[in-house]
């Protein structure tokens, strides 16, 4: 197993680098500012095929290793965190139908996604039902050929702008969250279904973050995912993979922080040098940058293991988002530190990417969600018996 | 072989052009140093009335390669015949297009050593010594024929690197081009014309140029900028960004994939400075830009620099010259 | 109906470039990039695939064998196979030399367009085109903003100092493109990939024809001296004072300089 980029990696990387560069970086600040879905991006990002690399070539995708999946959200939350969600969203809604669905449902849904055709989100979050996942509250019940669903979602990413939805809901109330959870394929054309709200956020600003709501929306059986039951199975196998795009994104946002602050601290002339002259701003610079590897390494290391199936996912997924999230908001604060005034103003991106940076740290799992994930895998290894919730 | 410098002599409307004069002053410098005659290699409509006026210019000698209309490469097999005929030291041709293909076919045909575009040329010890600005500026090179290179050496030369002579006299031996059969070159035809309501100014031949990038605006925001380029007696040019956004014709943009242009003077007024601009301008003499953004880059390069808005400052210096100049 | 479009490989235009100490372009010391004016006339040979008159797009280029990745940058935007021709006896090579090579291979694939950008990057000499034609015997449509095939003619679209002419040649000819023809697309991640399976061919000189010796070393010039450009006086600033002093200041720094 090698987490080295190969040349096919790098000239990846550099492709994706010239696309982000020339027409997402320029519109970020605009996207920031109107908090617009940019569509446009969605289109261009779509015909590049960048939204069908986590899917297979029979499927219309383009099948990139999760290592090649890893770059291509890194470098376009280099330019700009909103637009990175795009493909790393499309993954995440997508994974359940790619972890437990059959192959009908992949044949009926997976090429219009790869395509960029339609978009997907993931439904699992409530308002009550946060790191808490089990003590989710949406029905499901079961009439004839159908789940009637019942109930709500919240701080679902895409919910608005998505054709079709992967969503959690409780075909056995009684038999509580891990049991009697189920999965299903909700196209949001079913009548019912509405997404009345989006979030006004403090970062990440053109990603559209909605409530949704079914009302006795009818959902035909063909598209339950897995067997009833295997809904929280699945939602966690899910995370276990798309927290590592998060790790990935985390870590390009610090890259584009760092990266400013570098040019930045080489322009500015202050007390007749330039800034980048001082050892101060050299230590955090070295400071940015190293943690801002380390974080990569990490995250490719545990991407490489997604490949190989590693029994101890987990482990590798959850410390990748772990250090990258913290990476980033560290990163990206101490960019506004050295651009200083400049630094707090919206004519220099830094203080966005510090805002969008915020959210590595909670959604997909929070930190402290991705901590216990971590303790529980060391313990397992140490043949320590696995430790109680609190 | 000869020491002759021989120079491409472009003809319209019986009228030469700007960069034949300057390339006939350049042709007679080099000639004292080499101990040859300037010698014209004319074409284009009126080429043969016009050549004897080529003397005042500085040429010694007019050979005729071709009159009337056609496009330029049509001369090129004609071009390679007098040249064979009296194989000059140096053939310097200009820089602008019809100037390069005709060069390029004098180097494919006859199998000799191509230089430039160069901003400045030589005669040195009856060798042939080029400078050019390689690299998009940051490297100068400096380059010769090697020792068995035939002659004569082709030498593309920017505009504004000689000036034409001034109240010159005499009129040049003109001769016609061997006979040549046009051969491929001469199965290039302009099927259709379509000339522009107004002429547009040859910016390559301008030696005031007053350009204009995105802090313009729009195409009404150029109608300053015209002002100032009429009061300097100079051309309008544009960067990229206002070329594509429309508020000029594209023959007046200057950069990378534009026109090199190299003026006396030249003005970039709400132009950042990127380098595929700046490659288009920078062997200006002297550059002055106006902008709002005092980082912008092309206050690293221009030799004054202006922090204000174009659109207060252009009007008032436009009256201010004039009003030096007594218009 | 074949195309060849050229493509060089040239030295990115914002990274630091140098000279060998023995005055030759080091090529190793930059990130390359494929010739921005070369992606140009690639377009213009997919679009007129896309259009169904062209039914091959070849890429060919002269160079270091590292030259071969901008060919993949190439197939990678469209196309069908490429060709390198690569020699040790081709370092340092000059226009002149160039336009040899490329001639000969260009014989040896006989398309019926050899499409090319207006100029390269790093020399901006933009005489390969015209020389190839010489040699090859083929007429030269250059600087086109535009490019169609019908009836066995070439025409291209361009721009003259005022307006446009249409200008036409009976194929096969070469030609050369400028920017006007349209932004270049950028390479798909289904294209880089394809690319990988592209057939890309390796030729020496003598593969295409071509007698090392009669090429003189690859130059008939050379270069005796690179030395960084004169350093420029620090740029005078006017800041900080109004419209009308401003234009005080600059007609008066014009005056000083004799250009009003």
């Amino acid at each position: 197993m090698t987490y080295l980029p190969t040349p096919e990696h790098d000239e990846l990387r550099a492709v994706v680098r010239e696309l982000a560069e020339e027409r997402i970086a320029p519109r970020a600040a605009e996207i920031d500012a109107t908090a617009e879905f940019p569509w446009d991006l969605k289109e261009l990002l779509a015909q590049q095929d960048l939204l069908g690399t986590g899917f297979e070539e029979q499927h219309g995708g383009t099948n990139l290793d999760t290592l090649g999946q890893c770059i291509v959200a890194e470098e376009i939350a280099r330019a700009d965190a909103t637009t990175s969600l795009i493909p790393i969203v499309q993954k995440l809604g997508a994974l359940p139908i790619l972890l437990a669905g059959n192959d009908e449902q992949k044949d009926r849904y997976l090429p219009r996604l790869a395509s960029g055709e339609w978009l997907i989100a993931f439904a699992l979050t409530e308002a009550a039902a946060g790191s808490d996942v089990a003590s989710n509250r949406m029905r499901a019940r079961r009439d004839d050929d159908c789940y009637v669903l019942n109930g709500s979602k919240r701080f679902i990413t895409h919910g608005s702008v998505a054709n079709v939805l992967t969503v959690f809901a409780l075909t056995d109330p009684e038999a509580g969250g891990r049991k009697g959870m189920s999965a299903f394929i909700v196209e949001t054309a079913t009548p019912g279904f509405a997404a009345p709200r989006v979030e006004h956020k403090m970062g990440i600003r053109g990603s559209p973050t909605a409530e949704l709501t079914f009302d006795d929306v009818r959902v035909p059986v063909e598209n339950r995912l897995g067997d009833e039951g295997d809904g929280f199975k699945i939602a966690m196998g899910t995370l276990d993979r798309s927290r590592l795009s998060i790790a990935a994104q985390a870590v390009g946002i610090a890259q584009g922080a760092l990266d400013q602050a570098t040019k930045y601290a080489a322009d500015r002339k202050q007390f007749d040098q330039r800034v980048v002259d001082f050892q101060g701003i050299q230590f955090m610079l070295a400071d940015m940058a190293s943690q801002t590897e380390a974080a990569r390494a990490l995250t490719y290391a545990a991407a490489a293991r997604v490949d190989a199936n590693a029994s101890d996912l987990p482990y590798w997924t959850s410390s990748a988002k772990l250090v990258a999230g913290d990476t980033a908001m560290r990163v990206t604060t101490d960019a506004v530190q050295i651009l200083g005034g400049y630094g707090y103003i919206t004519e220099y991106p830094v203080e966005r990417m510090m805002r969008d940076a915020k959210i590595t740290q909670l959604y997909e799992g929070t930190q402290q969600i991705q901590r216990l994930i971590v303790a529980r895998q060391l313990l397992q290894r140490a043949g320590v018996s696995t430790p109680g919730r609190r | 072989m000869s020491n002759d410098i021989a120079f491409l002599a472009e003809y319209a409307d019986g009228q030469p052009s700007r960069g034949a004069l300057e390339l006939a002053a350049g042709a007679a410098a080099l000639a004292k140093a080499s101990g040859g005659a300037a010698v014209a290699l004319a074409y284009g409509s009126g080429a043969k009335a016009g050549a004897p006026q080529l003397g005042a210019a500085g040429a010694t000698r007019a050979v005729v390669l071709g009159d009337g209309e056609a496009p330029a490469i049509t001369f090129a097999a004609a071009a390679a015949a007098a040249v064979k005929d009296f194989e000059p030291l140096v053939v310097l041709a200009p820089a602008a297009p019809n100037g390069r293909d005709l060069a390029a076919a004098l180097v494919g045909l006859l199998d000799v050593p191509a230089f430039g575009p160069v901003r400045s040329v030589t005669v040195e010890g009856g060798k042939l010594r080029s400078e050019q600005a390689t690299l998009q500026g940051t490297v100068i090179t400096v380059s010769e024929p090697t020792d068995d290179a035939p002659q004569p050496a082709v030498v593309l030369v920017l505009a504004n690197t000689f000036t034409p002579l001034e109240g010159g006299g005499g009129t040049a031996e003109v001769s016609d081009a061997p006979p040549a059969d046009a051969g491929a070159f001469g199965m290039a035809r302009t099927v259709e014309s379509h000339p522009a309501e107004a002429a547009v100014a040859n910016l390559e031949e301008a030696s005031v140029i007053v350009a204009g990038g995105r802090g313009v605006g729009s195409e009404e925001g150029f109608g300053p900028l015209h002002e100032l380029a009429d009061a300097l007696g100079g051309a309008v040019g544009a960067s990229r960004a206002a070329a594509d956004a429309g508020w000029v014709p594209y023959q007046l943009q200057i950069g990378q994939t534009g026109k090199i242009v190299k003026p006396a003077l030249y003005m970039g007024i709400g132009i950042s400075g990127a380098i595929q601009h700046r490659v288009g301008m920078q062997t200006a003499e002297h550059v002055v830009a106006i902008n709002k953004d005092p980082d912008a880059p092309i206050g690293e390069f221009a030799d004054l620099f202006v922090v204000g808005d174009l659109f207060a400052i252009v009007p008032k210096l436009t009256e201010e010259i004039k009003r030096r100049k007594g218009t | 109906m074949k195309i060849v479009v050229t493509v060089k490989q040239v030295p990115a235009t914002t990274a630091e470039k140098r000279y060998t100490s023995d005055l030759r372009l080091d090529r190793a010391s930059a990130e390359s990039i494929i010739n921005p004016l070369d992606e140009y006339a690639i377009e213009q040979a997919l679009r007129l695939q896309e259009s169904g008159a062209v039914e091959t797009v070849a890429y060919l280029s002269m160079g270091p064998e590292s030259a071969a990745e901008a060919l993949r940058r190439a197939l990678a935007m469209g196309g069908d196979e490429a060709y390198l021709v690569t020699d040790d006896a081709l370092a340092g090579a000059d226009e002149w030399a160039t336009a040899r090579v490329l001639a000969a291979a260009l014989d040896k694939l006989a398309p019926d367009v050899a499409l090319m950008g207006m100029a390269s990057d790093d020399a901006r000499g933009s005489l390969v085109p015209g020389a190839v034609a010489a040699i090859r015997g083929l007429p030269l449509l250059s600087y086109g903003s535009e490019l169609t095939l019908a009836d066995g003619t070439a025409r291209i679209r361009r721009l003259t100092a005022a307006g446009f002419d249409i200008v036409e040649a009976p194929l096969p000819v070469v030609a050369s493109v400028t920017d006007q023809v349209g932004e270049p697309r950028y390479a798909s991640l289904k294209g880089i990939m394809a690319a990988k399976r592209k057939p890309l061919e390796t030729w020496s000189l003598a593969d295409v024809g071509v007698d090392g010796a009669a090429l003189h070393g690859a130059a008939l010039t050379r270069v005796v001296e690179a030395r960084p450009p004169e350093a420029k006086p620090p740029t005078e600033r006017i800041e900080n004072v109004g419209p009308d002093e401003a234009a005080t200041k600059i007609a008066d720094w014009l005056a000083a300089r004799k250009l009003i």
